[in-house]
């Protein structure tokens, strides 16, 4: 400690010099603020337009703070468009496309978490090898096809049989959920097979041998002990493929063809009708885009721990 | 109540086969145990028993029915595990009575019949407990609640003590005991405990690289080895192997002879045998009195004690080449269990005898023995029948 | 003892025979088979949706006209992609590859503004991601909350991750663009109709939302560090520096790179958060190619779909290799 203080600055320098862990505690510290301000920051903006009355907000801000305190356009977001319909939407695709892809992953989950038989290996790999493809990729032959019209055409037949050689002809499903939920369940279901792997893997032989022998099939066994006994891991699993369908882009805006809420637009369609039809509304912008931010908010807050272990095992795939 | 009964089973992997054509047959009510080292296959015998594994030939028996490929479900079994296996997102009773519910027996008579079966486990007031609200003691007997509350026909028992501690372990096996004696139903146990199958089996199959060996009461398995492997395996400490060969004589090698008329077993000599000789089997030469049909005296020096209270296991040491390698001194080397009063020491010189109504032979060729307890030598005719206790160990 | 047999026995056939035999069909199939039939839902799923339109947008992508007048061209378009013939099919003045290496003209090109996004994008998102981690890695009250703040970016919806950097970056309301036009990083006119200004703000949108998946990813590497090394190290009187440069460094970088490798990936694909912020004839990545074109020029769509697919695979061999190798 120094004796002769000149001023609070240096006499932390000081100690600074004597106790480096001051020096990285401060630091921390520091960091810590910096990541929250960055990371919140930009929520709090959207509170500050939200509450500021639009002529206001056109006016232009001495400061960033709300002028005004404006809840109405929280309402007038559903009266302008209505939003209610895009975020029931969005429910409705995120919840089905999650039992879809849980009853999948869970059959695949059991097969390569519990089972030693031959192509495993390459399987899983070929699994994780689709789940890292850009949706551009598969987009083109299914957009033809989910237009309707356009046959299933086996692919190179032409070339090989001199003459297209066609499956059948999908109905049109552009507009419907079917357009959005197959892709979504193609997209989503590695990350969850992956997840589910692992957690059923964890489970004890025995407990699958007792249920059979007390009386449930193979598969029983997977719905009465394995299933709810990895309940943590379905829970993973599922909080994952909700959030990744309620906040998906691509094939959301694409198979709806227009922004309107019969035509199964999801979340997505809401908000750019905002961007297109009332370009100037920005209260309004602010505040439907803090109404579609919460559902999934509050599931981070509530399942952080789930999400944070579902995206390090199923990201980091030992 | 069935019998059980396995003809040609083979259960063959990619590369192992961890069953060979095993012909068992187990009677109604009775107390089998399967024991054999670690993977020798009788983990998995079982599992193709309880159905949990298809074999790749052969027919499995429960009763009067053919069940090769029935699942678990319907064969009518009931099965006890190694980790216990208490489903451990049910309290004690919907462990007890899931089978019971997956049947949909209406609640009454699931009532009834947990609490008939909680009773015989002693387990009161204990229904509503989770399973890991208990002690290993009491989780395996929710295990064998569960096991024994749809009235199997038979019981599969995987290793079922194997991870309770040592004193519980005692304590469990003579509850099975009692269990089996209550419900006489059919008991087929799985152990690598010899010791256990000893003390609970009516009948032991010794299994040994997928290979049924020998299945026999125990004291026939003690006493009666088939072969080298059972001989070996059951009792402890282990018998005593001296590798030699058969002269005009009788029995030589490296460090002792044994006298007998080689043509009254078939033998000729050259033929090269192994002797073994249990250690309580092997006495001081002084007491050679006592001993039934006492040997020639072997000279040898003592190397190791143990005293284990009851007893004590004197290594000794029949050769006198002291540079010969470790496999040479392991088949010149005989353990001796004498009486906890004896006073010997290490190092010592010490002359010992093998009752000779007690030494078993073995051909080396096939494993086979030859014979248990030669007959008595010419000049006396004392009896051979003398009763042999069994190995009653750690 | 039996008439328990038998009325399970009973039990059993109160259920129609045909669902029974089909359940005892499968339970006594093979543990191969078994494993087979439960993927099938699986490789029906993954294979319509995605190993079909794969092969078949490849096969598209060999056709001139595929639906009108179907040629079979082989290569050709590939050919005209990379000779720039088929710019006047992609918006704007977008061009595939970059006229020169100008940075008016590299901002035009497709494959530039992937690669530079990507590039910058994961770049800064593992920096950031790592002193995200460092934080998260500390014990200290408040860390539950702390670790919300850090993921929810990450929750975001893309829509509304794009409405919110439109808001805070449109030249006539955004606060932010007067202040980094005044520094010259972005134009202050017009800022979401210019190629570089547009092209900065969204990737600063995507490391604003991604950092955080990094970071977790990261963490998870920091805590499968074994603690008492850095008892080590301090009982050898290493200093917090020379901890994080001897230990936590070196052995969290395999992750960082597994985690770099996982990133790229996913960064190649950007499309939503261009076409919500500014419009794809300003940020024009190889994914906006794609969407222009669909149902539009098939053909054209399929090559740039099957290029981005080509260049990605590239990149997922490296991860699939090192899954291997480390015995999957």
């Amino acid at each position: 400690m120094s004796t002769q203080s000149d001023g609070p600055l240096s006499r932390w320098a000081d100690r600074s010099m004597k106790n480096p862990g001051q020096v990285y505690r401060a630091m921390f510290y520091v960091a810590a603020f910096f990541f929250i301000v960055t990371t919140l920051f930009p929520f709090y903006w959207l509170v500050v337009l939200a509450l500021t009355p639009n002529q206001e907000i056109l006016n232009g801000f001495a400061a960033p703070v709300p002028e005004g305190f404006n809840v109405a356009a929280f309402a007038q977001v559903f009266e302008q468009v209505p939003f209610h319909l895009y975020m029931f939407n969005s429910f409705v695709l995120a919840t089905s496309t999650t039992i879809i892809v849980l009853l999948i992953a869970s059959l695949a989950g059991y097969v390569f978490g519990r089972l030693e038989f031959p192509g495993r290996g390459v399987l899983m790999l070929a699994i994780l090898a689709i789940s890292y493809f850009p949706p551009a990729a598969f987009v083109v032959p299914l957009f033809d096809i989910f237009t309707g019209g356009s046959p299933v055409v086996v692919p190179f037949s032409e070339l090989v049989f001199g003459s297209p050689v066609n499956l059948f002809t999908p109905p049109r499903l552009v507009n419907t959920p079917g357009a959005m939920i197959l892709p979504f369940s193609a997209l989503f279901l590695p990350l969850s097979i992956f997840v589910l792997t692992t957690f059923y893997g964890q489970i004890p032989d025995g407990l699958e041998d007792a249920a059979r022998v007390e009386g449930t099939t193979r598969i029983g066994a997977l719905f009465r002990v394995i299933i709810p006994l990895s309940a943590p891991g379905v829970a993973t699993a599922g909080v994952l493929t909700f959030i990744s369908v309620y906040n998906e882009y691509f094939f959301s805006q694409i198979m709806a063809l227009g922004n309107q809420p019969q035509q199964w637009s999801p979340l997505v369609g809401g908000i750019l009708s905002y961007q297109t039809q009332y370009t100037t509304s920005f209260n309004l912008f602010a505040a439907a885009s803090i109404i579609g931010v919460l559902p999934v908010a509050i599931l981070v807050v509530v399942a952080q721990e789930r999400i944070v272990s579902g995206l390090t095992a199923g990201a980091l795939k030992e | 109540m069935a019998r059980v009964k396995l003809e040609h089973v083979t259960k063959r992997y990619e590369d192992v086969t961890a069953v060979d054509d095993m012909n068992l047959d187990i009677r109604d009510g009775e107390f089998v145990c399967l024991v054999g080292p670690s993977g020798c296959g009788k983990s998995t015998t079982m599992e193709t028993i309880a159905g949990l594994t298809l074999p790749t030939e052969g027919e499995v028996y429960i009763g009067d029915r053919e069940v090769t490929r029935l699942p678990p479900k319907d064969r009518g079994i009931a099965m006890v595990f190694q980790n216990i296996a208490l489903f451990p997102h049910m309290n004690v009773k919907d462990n007890i009575s899931f089978g019971l519910r997956l049947r949909k027996y209406d609640s009454e008579e699931i009532d009834r019949r947990v609490q008939r079966a909680s009773d015989i486990v002693q387990l009161e007031g204990m229904l509503e407990r989770m399973p890991d609200e208990m002690s290993g003691g009491q989780r395996q007997r929710v295990a064998i609640a569960r096991a024994i509350v749809r009235n199997p026909d038979v019981f599969l028992m995987d290793e079922p003590l194997a991870n309770l501690d040592a004193k519980l372990r005692v304590h469990m096996r003579t509850e099975l005991q009692r269990l089996h004696k209550e419900l006489e139903t059919t008991i087929i146990y799985v152990t690598h405990d010899q010791a256990e199958a000893m003390t609970m089996s009516d009948r032991i199959a010794v299994i040994d690289s997928g290979e049924l060996q020998q299945i026999d009461p125990p004291l026939v398995c003690y006493n009666e080895p088939a072969n080298l492997f059972v001989a070996g395996f059951i009792g402890s400490p282990s018998m005593n192997f001296t590798p030699g060969r058969v002269t005009d004589g009788g029995f030589t090698s490296e460090s002792y002879d044994i006298e007998f008329d080689p043509a009254s077993l078939g033998l000729s000599p050259g033929d090269s045998v192994t002797l073994g000789v249990r250690p309580e089997d092997v006495y001081p030469a002084e007491q050679r009195a006592s001993v039934s049909d006492p040997s020639m005296t072997i000279e040898a020096r003592t190397d190791v004690i143990e005293p284990m209270g009851d007893e004590i296991f004197v290594y000794v040491v029949t050769t006198d080449e002291m540079e010969m390698d470790f496999e040479a001194a392991e088949a010149g080397q005989l353990l001796m269990s004498v009486s906890p009063d004896s006073t010997i020491d290490v190092d010592q010189d010490i002359e010992v005898v093998l009752d000779r109504s007690k030494v078993h032979l073995f051909d080396d060729e096939t494993g086979q023995a030859i014979c248990h307890g030669l007959s008595p030598n010419a000049q006396t005719g004392t009896t051979t029948e003398t009763e042999t206790e069994a190995g009653d160990d750690d | 003892m039996s008439a328990d047999t038998v009325s399970e026995g009973r039990r059993e056939g109160g259920r129609t025979s045909a669902f029974s035999g089909v359940v005892r069909w499968v339970e006594n199939l093979g543990e191969t088979a078994f494993a087979y039939l439960l993927l099938t839902p699986v490789f029906v799923l993954l294979g319509a949706i995605a190993f079909y339109p794969l092969l078949r947008t490849l096969e598209l992508s060999m056709y001139s006209d595929p639906y009108v007048d179907p040629q079979f061209i082989g290569l050709d378009n590939y050919v005209a992609l990379f000779e720039g013939n088929l710019n006047g099919f992609l918006p704007g003045t977008t061009t595939f590859l970059p006229d020169s290496l100008s940075f008016a003209d590299v901002l035009r090109s497709s494959l530039m503004v992937t690669l530079v996004f990507t590039v910058v994008t994961v770049l800064f998102e593992t920096l950031i991601g790592l002193g995200q981690a460092l934080v998260l890695d500390q014990e200290f009250r408040g860390r539950r909350w702390v670790r919300v703040a850090i993921i929810i970016p990450w929750a975001v919806p893309i829509v509304i991750q794009g409405m919110i950097f439109l808001l805070m970056f449109h030249p006539q309301i955004g606060f932010a663009t007067p202040f980094l036009a005044d520094l010259g990083i972005i134009t202050g006119q017009n800022t979401l109709n210019d190629p570089w200004s547009s092209l900065f703000i969204v990737m600063l949108a995507d490391i604003w939302k991604t950092s955080a998946f990094m970071a977790l990813l990261i963490l998870a590497g920091l805590q499968s560090i074994d603690r008492s090394l850095y008892d080590v190290a301090k009982v050898s009187g290493a200093s917090k520096w020379q901890q994080f440069k001897l230990i936590t460094f070196p052995l969290v970088l395999p992750t960082i790179g597994v985690a770099i490798l996982f990133r790229t990936v996913a960064a190649m694909r950007v499309y939503g958060i261009i076409d919500t912020t500014s419009k794809c004839e300003i940020v024009p990545s190889l994914s906006c190619m794609v969407v222009a074109n669909l149902g539009l020029n098939t053909g054209v769509a399929a090559v740039i779909a099957f290029v981005t697919a080509i260049i990605i695979a590239a990149v997922v061999s490296v991860i699939i290799y090192q899954q291997y190798r480390e015995g999957f």
